[in-house]
């Protein structure tokens, strides 16, 4: 069965409908044949045999030579053999009782079989002997008692095979139903995942082997389709967040940088005034020496001092709003955000041939610093790693060791190395490897400057073309008030 | 009489610190760079030197380490407004007076003055240096 509109009800009751049309008619002719041919074989037994006695009766009995009592005995046939004709034919001599039926006035030979001679008659003729006389009883047996009894089991037979066939094919649909149903419920569920919705289980609560086994492969299959699908999704998202994170890091990075712009400016101006009022101060402050105490001159001046101070705050603010002056303003400072914030930073300028790996510890006590000039530090030490690996992929390193009573931060790099020549150098202030115009030669050296006035010590490590360490130690507060390692961050 | 030698590319901040130290009651010379200087100091030494750190051509770090180097016993005060030193260039934010004066320090200047300053503040630098540093 192709057709591809079939369901499987539908199929299995067909089935069994096709099936039952060929076998009950089969059924229904076998067993109506037995039933029959039973009826008729007990009919004609009974029968002859009654004829039999009957026709003994006569050939023993007193009977014979008395009409009265064959008719009797001829009345007993129709009575208890169901007989409708009952005769005793002997020469011209008739007798014939008088309760059959009046109407039957041939009797025939002895009919071979049941249902013969086209009425519903059955005749039995027997010779009888008696005291040397030939006889003839001839009875004709009523055949619709028989015949009734055989339709009536047919039709009860007919009965209980359409109630068979009835209760078949409501089994048939019920058990087709039964089993379609998970069948149902998978398609259901397989539909539902094959338009999206993956959340559903393949479960279906059968008892059927092949169909918990098919669920089970099924629901394997969509777990791992789940799998698959979220991983991608999660790809999808981390690669999204990456990308927000990234413009995020971005932007941060041109703020930063216009506000190093606008620091650098502010220096330069804060240099420029610093050196005006230099002259300004000691000129004026030269010239009230000459003056008398108490002349307005002296006065006069006194006020150019005063507003010389003010220029002085002024430009002194400024610097401390740009970020460029102010004192370092040192404060117990959780060195894993410091490095945390500074990589992601360097993370979004670092080109991708530069691989940046961290070990940081997850116990870092807090150290004294100033959490910007330490940032600028590590941000610093990572350019000229950076730098050291240029147009080679590379592995840049920032550890962060928790080795008492130090905090160690290291920044590594596998680029070329230095020379001994070179690491004597490093630190001094204008002093650059890079050509002209690339490097101010203050990086390393402002580096130093800063890790100084934190109170903590820089060292490098490093050999020609193996690569370079620094190394920052960091003094751990004594007593911070606070248990290491659970500095706030940010 | 104390002899000090003052470096600056600033002339009004040259003669501001020559006068205040004139007045002071020490033989104040000044030069405009460091190079210059060096010459001087062979010329005629100093017991004093007051230097800025950023000047175009030799610098003020760069003055130190060679002053350190051939004359062992002056003492040596730097000066500095701070401000950077490149525009366009790569620079952390953190190039500060601090950092321009710790990189002094660390050089061989015996004590560092913040631009601006007063007299006062000026005159006890060098009498400070001249108590204490050097040999």
């Amino acid at each position: 069965m192709a057709r591809l509109n079939a369901t499987f009800t539908n199929f299995v009751t067909v089935c069994v409908v096709a099936i039952h049309l060929v076998l009950l008619p089969a059924l229904y002719f076998g067993v109506g044949y037995v039933i029959r041919k039973s009826h008729e074989d007990l009919f004609v037994h009974h029968a002859r045999t009654f004829a039999r006695v009957l026709a003994d009766e006569f050939e023993v009995g007193a009977a014979f030579d008395s009409p009265a009592k064959t008719s009797d005995l001829l009345d007993l046939a129709v009575i208890h053999g169901e007989a409708l004709y009952a005769e005793l034919m002997n020469g011209d001599r008739s007798v014939r009782s008088a309760l059959g039926s009046p109407d039957i006035t041939e009797a025939r030979r002895t009919d071979l079989s049941f249902a013969t001679g086209g009425d519903d008659l059955y005749f039995v003729v027997l010779p009888i002997e008696h005291a040397g006389q030939s006889a003839e009883l001839r009875v004709g047996f009523d055949e619709r008692p028989t015949k009734e009894r055989i339709q009536l089991a047919l039709n009860r037979m007919l009965f209980l095979l359409a109630v068979y066939l009835g209760t078949a094919i409501a089994a048939a649909a019920y058990l087709s139903n039964r089993l379609s149903r998970p069948i149902r419920r998978l398609q259901d569920v397989s539909r539902s995942i094959a338009s999206g919705n993956y959340a559903q289980a393949l479960q279906v609560n059968t008892g059927i082997r092949e169909l918990h086994d098919l669920a089970t492969d099924l629901e394997a299959m969509r777990r791992e389709l789940v799998g698959v699908n979220d991983r991608l999704r999660q790809q999808i998202l981390e690669k999204e967040i990456s990308e927000s994170s990234r413009d995020e890091l971005q932007k941060q990075l041109r703020h930063r940088q216009r506000l190093e712009t606008v620091g650098t400016l502010a220096g330069g101006i804060a240099h420029e005034f610093n050196n005006v009022l230099v002259p300004i101060i000691l000129f004026t402050e030269a010239a009230m020496q000459d003056l008398p105490r108490d002349s307005t001159s002296r006065g006069d001046l006194e006020r150019v001092m005063t507003s010389a101070r003010r220029a002085r705050n002024v430009v002194q603010k400024i610097l401390t709003f740009s970020h460029v002056l102010g004192d370092t303003a040192l404060a117990p400072t959780d060195l894993r955000s410091v490095v945390g914030e500074s990589i992601t930073l360097f993370a979004a300028l670092a080109p991708p041939s530069i691989e940046i790996r961290t070990e940081i510890d997850s116990d870092v006590p807090l150290v004294r610093a100033d959490a910007t000039l330490a940032g600028d530090v590590i941000v610093n030490l990572c350019t000229n790693a950076y730098q050291a690996m240029q147009g080679r992929n590379g592995v840049l390193t920032v550890g962060l060791k928790n080795s008492p009573p130090h905090v160690e931060l290291s920044v590594t790099d596998t680029g070329h190395g230095m020379d001994q020549a070179t690491v004597d150098r490093i630190f001094e202030p204008f002093f650059t490897t890079r050509p002209v115009g690339q490097g101010t030669g203050l990086g390393l050296a402002v580096v130093h400057g800063i890790v100084e006035s934190f109170g903590a010590a820089i060292a490098v490590e490093t050999r020609p073309g193996a690569g370079t360490t620094f190394r920052i130690l960091f003094p751990i507060i004594k007593d911070d008030g606070r248990s290491g390692g659970t500095a706030p961050s940010n | 009489m104390r002899r000090i030698l003052v470096i600056d590319d600033e002339p009004d901040v040259r003669d501001g610190i020559k006068r205040v130290l004139d007045r002071a009651g020490f033989s104040v010379r000044t030069v405009d760079n460091a190079t210059d200087a060096m010459l001087e100091l062979k010329r005629l030494a100093a017991d004093v030197i007051i230097t800025d750190i950023i000047m175009p051509k030799l610098n003020g770090v760069e003055a130190i380490d060679c002053i350190v180097r051939e004359f062992p016993m002056v003492h040596i005060i730097a000066i500095s407004g701070g401000g950077s030193f490149d525009v366009t260039g790569y620079q952390p934010a953190a190039i500060t007076t601090t950092a321009y004066l710790a990189a002094a320090k660390r050089a061989g200047a015996h004590c560092i003055l913040t631009k601006p300053f007063e007299s006062r503040e000026l005159i006890d630098a060098v009498e400070q240096v001249m108590g204490t540093g050097g040999a």
